[in-house]
């Protein structure tokens, strides 16, 4: 990043003194500052840190300046109350949707449309009601490739996380079949073809997502 | 359930804003402190955050992923921060520097006055170090993260970040001892 550059002279790592140049400090043992506290922040088992005088008083203040920083507390709040802040950001946010492109309803005469974020937000809500699925991507497009928003049934790309199970084939038919149903009955959508992507698969005792690709269903 | 942020920026990406509620609900806390820290002001910190987030909004069909969301926030915050930092006046007045606030719970009056004192003295210090060294120090001292992390989110190399947090620290402790 440009903006990073330049700021600080000379340019890292490049001088005989490392990083640290021209700012360190040789100590009276004959030991760089930088080293001694490079040292102490690693946790070094180190005797000659203990026992130097030079050393041990660079240590010194280095735990000082630790003491005052918890004493501070950091300088921090010791929590964030975010929920008004969330409502600022939503509120720009909700001016600046990303609709997606018009997706036809019902019949090819007919001149009804849905954007393709508000049609996601339907599929969504169906694949997850099948219990233990996320659902992730959702691109919904024209199945006749063509210039312009065609009045066509459109094609769905569904990603999903779903549970570890032995039927994921299943699942993923489960959800396809949903997915299918939510379009074509709650939302008017002809839809040509659902492809399911199982893209992870959660532990149902952990509850964490684990190994990813873990199978992919492509059938209509 | 911070393991699921990924589904929720690709469901943010493609113009889920309540995907996207979520995660600034879940995110906006730690970067909160961590801007304040940095900025050593909340209202400030408050301003950076949500620039921030907006800003996150815009450019997320442009986020594939590559970082977890949270790091990805971290650096927008961080460079959000530097900006700020960079605007500012150059300090001229000590008495105009934000100071951070005590914390309410020291154990004894004396402890606190104690206390106190030295969250003043740091909180000057702290405000006499340039941009990039203040922020390489809060995220090293403060979020205890790695010299390669500092490096990766400030955008220079690892060395460079080692270097500033040095640079920092002999400011910081010159100024403490003074004070001591």
């Amino acid at each position: 990043m440009a903006m990073n550059t330049g700021a600080e002279l000379p340019g890292p790592g490049t001088g005989p003194g490392g990083a640290h140049d021209g700012d360190d400090e040789r100590l009276g043992c004959g030991r760089l500052l930088s080293a001694v506290w490079d040292a102490r922040e690693d946790g070094a088992d180190d005797l000659h840190l203990r026992d130097c005088p030079h050393c041990s008083a660079a240590v010194r203040q280095l735990d000082l300046l630790g003491d005052a920083v918890r004493a501070a507390g950091g300088g921090r709040e010791p929590s964030w109350d975010a929920g008004a802040l969330t409502e600022r950001v939503m509120d720009v946010v909700r001016l600046e949707l990303r609709p997606g492109p018009p997706l036809p309803l019902g019949e090819r005469e007919e001149d009804l449309w849905v954007r393709e974020a508000m049609a996601a937000r339907a599929l969504r809500a169906a694949a997850e009601t099948v219990p233990g699925v996320r659902a992730g991507s959702c691109r919904i497009r024209p199945a006749e490739s063509g210039a312009g928003p065609s009045r066509g049934p459109v094609r769905v790309r569904l990603e999903v996380v779903v549970p570890l199970t032995a039927g994921l084939r299943d699942l993923a038919e489960e959800v396809r079949r949903r997915v299918r149903g939510a379009a074509d009955e709650a939302l008017g959508l002809p839809v040509d073809h659902v492809d399911v992507h199982i893209t992870d698969v959660t532990d149902p005792a952990g509850a964490e997502p684990g190994r990813a690709g873990a199978e992919e269903g492509t059938r209509p | 359930m911070p393991g699921d942020d990924g589904l929720l920026a690709v469901r943010a990406a493609e113009g889920d804003e309540d995907a996207f509620e979520t995660l600034v609900r879940r995110h906006a806390p730690g970067l909160l402190r961590l801007a304040a820290s940095v900025l050593g002001s909340p209202a400030e910190a408050e301003d950076a955050v949500q620039d921030a987030f907006v800003s996150a909004w815009r450019r997320l069909p442009e986020f594939r992923g590559q970082s977890a969301f949270g790091t990805w926030m971290h650096r927008i915050v961080v460079n959000r921060c530097l900006n700020m930092l960079r605007s500012r006046r150059p300090v001229t007045d000590l008495d105009s520097v934000p100071e951070p606030e005590a914390p309410d719970h020291a154990v004894s009056p004396a402890r606190a006055a104690e206390s106190h004192a030295a969250a003043v003295a740091l909180g000057r210090s702290l405000s006499e170090l340039s941009p990039e060294q203040r922020v390489c120090w809060v995220l090293r001292e403060l979020e205890g993260q790695s010299y390669e992390t500092i490096a990766e989110t400030v955008g220079i190399s690892p060395e460079a970040a080692r270097g500033r947090v040095f640079r920092a620290r002999r400011c910081l402790t010159e100024a403490m001892t003074a004070w001591r």
